[in-house]
């Protein structure tokens, strides 16, 4: 199962593995002597104050980072963080008397810089993509490139080892410029991250976000610094102590994100268990669990190539979702908001809760579906039905009962003109006779197929219309014309009800009540007869049932022993 | 006397017109929808128009509605509907303010000329024509307390021929009745019924179809 969730993802992803037991004591071990050394040097060049905060930093993001690592290893920000606290230790080999520490130590002092710079841009996946990536790879060039041009041309003194030619002018220009293009960079940085976090609209995830944004300050702080160190100004000691101090506290907020990622994960364990006690819909279990409103989960039906939700309604797959594959097929899929793909480790939790119980929602949607799709057809045949019987009403109106009227007219002329001849009148008119009686028969017939008065004139006058068996109270509230399916289905119901009345009721008097209120229309047929009357919807009220149904309404027929019948339909009038 | 027929089968209206022809009326226009037939009786103020109910371009109800502009815009000109149905809502709709200069007929009935000419004849100089179908489904009505149950089988047959729109001689000559006769019956019946005796007849026809379509 877990395999499975897996596949969910693009194969290649690498580094999952949780750091092994005696990689993260070396590292660890390697953070302590490192920040020892670092004191040790500190303590010879009598900058304690200033090692105490590269030792701060050192230690904070190696241990903040260690644990990162453990915890999410499908990310890369924890050996990120690890790497960027080393890196902040090297610097502080410029402060050794050795030449070749010192030589080391100044090449690489400024790439801490960049290294907050990357940490800040890649939080929390740990990648780089796109400009984000462009930038840090522009700023780890300057920042060694540029050091190295700076120290050829004889920069930092006699201790530097890198020195070709002694050039202060050209190696303080060339410092120079490093420090504002890194500088540049920064800020270009920081405004990279505020126009992503714009971009990002999760109201529930932006808590932990603005406490890293809110760090990221220190960013602007220190591309201040390095245009400080430039122009020479006095109190560079103070915005390098606090910038360097927060700086170094960001690997908490690092791990609050962190912790927030374990919250989602106890909330997992609560999706697991609603998942098993209520398996209706899971999207809004998903929202909470991803922190993201807009997470949903959607089924894939292939018998209909289509995505549907929870209901079996047709839904667009967005761009970003995560598949849940069975065999190589898509089953499902969890759609959600693109920063969610970050957190892996949240996501394949997820989906291997969701595979659980997924066979269960998918029968659901595709028992929606197909009944969707089965009312959708029956709504249809009906229609089919409905337009069929118009047009043979109108067939017949226009074709054999127009033509017997003029039959019948052509009888009376040829009546009139003959002669005496009692039996060629007599043959005339009984031939009248006849085509009169077809006439009739076949009026009855039409007005049976399709009640055309009801196309021009609506559902109050022909219902007016309908031959009533017992004395009839007609109580008609309609607010002008309804879709003829509507009118067509109503006229049905009621006079199949005053037929069943007269066959079977033994009623003295009914009612036919007709109400519309502008979203529904309700009929209503009531007799006072026997009652008692098959209920279960048999052949004729079955037929009607269909035709209601069809058009999203209801029918119920209440018929009690001794209490009369009463037939109530509700159509929907949309 | 002049009729305008409105009838989009050419077949029956050429029948139609050689039939009023041959019965003595001056058919003078023959149109085939209510658009054509309306401009004729602006231009030609004839006495009577023959229309059939269902005709282009909707085939539902174009000649009722015509009727009904005719009757408000052209009093002086009756007029005749034909319909294939029997549905007395639409007839109702017809004599709505009043049943004078207005007939409803099966289109069936074009056929017994003599009733269908008088019928017209009638509605041409103000009377009602309304389908004895017409009338006796609406008299077939199951009614709470059915007042018709008191009337005798002889009233019952004036009061349809009533609702049809026959005059007292008309029904005097149809049932072979003197007119002093069928006067005694008609106040009987408006007595049994409980209907105020009107003035007119054409009044004391709406009078009637109003009662029996309650």
């Amino acid at each position: 199962m877990f395999a499975a969730a897996r596949r969910a993802y693009p194969a290649g992803i690498d580094g999952q593995k949780v750091p092994s037991r005696t990689l993260r004591v070396a590292l660890a071990s390697a953070a302590v002597a490192a920040a020892a050394m670092s004191l040790a040097l500190a303590r010879a060049a009598d900058r304690l104050p200033q090692a105490t905060l590269f030792v701060w930093i050192l230690l904070a993001y190696v241990f903040c980072g260690l644990l990162a690592w453990t915890r999410r290893p499908g990310s890369a920000f924890g050996r990120l963080m690890v790497l960027v606290g080393f890196g902040a230790a090297l610097s502080t080999l410029a402060w050794s008397s050795d030449p070749v520490l010192f030589t080391v130590g100044q090449a690489l002092d400024l790439l801490v810089v960049v290294l907050f710079l990357h940490v800040f841009l890649a939080f929390p996946a740990g990648r780089l993509n796109g400009t984000a990536r462009v930038l840090v790879l522009i700023a780890y060039g300057t920042s060694v490139g540029l050091q190295l041009t700076a120290m050829t041309l004889g920069a930092f003194g006699p201790g530097n080892l890198l020195r070709i030619v002694d050039a202060p002018t050209a190696a303080t220009v060339v410092h120079a410029v490093e420090l504002v293009t890194l500088s540049a960079l920064l800020l270009a940085g920081v405004g990279l991250l505020a126009v992503r976090r714009k971009a990002d609209n999760l109201p529930l995830r932006r808590s932990v976000r603005w406490l890293v944004d809110a760090f990221a300050l220190g960013l602007v702080s220190l591309a201040v610094l390095l245009v400080m160190g430039v122009l020479s100004v006095p109190g560079f000691a103070l915005v390098q102590a606090v910038t360097l101090g927060v700086l170094g506290l960001a690997p908490v907020a690092f791990l609050v994100g962190l912790l927030d990622a374990r919250l989602a994960r106890a909330a997992l364990g609560e999706l697991m268990v609603e998942l098993r006690t209520a398996p209706g819909d899971l999207s809004p279990a998903l929202a909470r669990v991803l922190r993201d409103p807009t997470a949903r989960l959607l089924y894939w039906l292939p018998q209909y190539r289509s995505w549907v939700d929870h209901d079996g309604a047709p839904a667009e797959l967005p761009a970003s979702a995560t598949l849940i594959r069975r065999g190589g097929e898509p089953v499902a899929a969890i759609a959600h908001h693109p920063a969610v793909a970050a957190e892996r480790d949240l996501l394949d939790a997820v989906v291997a809760a969701v595979e659980m119980v997924l066979d269960n929602g998918r029968l659901r949607a595709e028992l929606k579906a197909g009944l969707a799709e089965v009312r959708g057809s029956r709504a249809r045949v009906v229609e089919a039905g409905r337009r069929e019987r118009r047009r043979l009403e109108r067939d017949l109106h226009d074709g054999a009962q127009q033509r017997l009227v003029g039959l019948s007219l052509r009888l009376s002329l040829i009546e009139a003109r003959l002669g005496g001849d009692p039996a060629a009148r007599e043959a005339v008119a009984e031939a009248r006779v006849e085509v009169a009686t077809s006439l009739t028969e076949l009026r009855d017939i039409a007005r049976g197929l399709y009640p055309g008065v009801l196309s021009a004139h609506g559902l109050a006058v022909a219902v007016e219309s309908v031959p009533a068996p017992v004395p009839l109270r007609l109580d008609v509230r309609l607010d002008g014309r309804l879709p003829e399916a509507v009118e067509v289905a109503a006229y049905y119901v009621v006079c199949e009800s005053l037929t069943n009345v007269g066959r079977h009721a033994g009623a003295s008097s009914a009612g036919v009540c007709l109400h519309s209120d502008g979203d529904r229309l309700v009929v209503e047929i009531e007799d006072d007869g026997v009652g008692g009357a098959d209920t279960r919807l048999g052949s004729g009220l079955r037929g009607l049932a269909d035709r209601v149904e069809a058009l999203g309404g209801t029918l119920r027929v209440w018929s009690p022993a001794g209490g009369g019948t009463r037939v109530r339909a509700e159509l929907p009038c949309g | 006397m002049r009729v305008a027929i409105a009838e989009d089968s050419v077949l029956l209206r050429e029948g139609l017109a050689r039939l009023l022809t041959d019965a003595g009326f001056e058919v003078v226009a023959r149109c085939g929808d209510a658009e054509a037939l309306l401009r004729a009786v602006a231009a030609l103020a004839p006495e009577v128009a023959v229309v059939d109910i269902r005709m282009p371009p909707t085939h539902t109800d174009e000649g009722l509605r015509a009727a009904v502009e005719i009757r408000a815009a052209f009093p002086r000109t009756g007029v005749l509907v034909l319909s294939q149905h029997v549905e007395p809502a639409l007839a109702m709709t017809l004599f709505a303010d009043s049943a004078s200069g207005a007939g409803y007929l099966l289109k069936d009935r074009i056929a017994e000329v003599t009733d269908f000419t008088d019928a017209l004849r009638r509605v041409a100089a103000g009377g009602t024509a309304v389908d004895p179908v017409i009338v006796s489904s609406l008299v077939a009505r199951p009614r709470p307390d059915d007042p018709l149950g008191r009337l005798t089988p002889r009233e019952r047959e004036v009061l349809e021929l009533m609702a049809s729109g026959h005059s007292n001689q008309g029904i005097a000559d149809r049932l072979v009745l003197t007119l002093r006769a069928v006067e005694k019956y008609v106040s009987s019946i408006f007595g049994k019924l409980g209907l105020p005796a009107t003035g007119g007849e054409s009044r004391r026809v709406l009078a009637v179809l109003l009662f029996l379509r309650r």
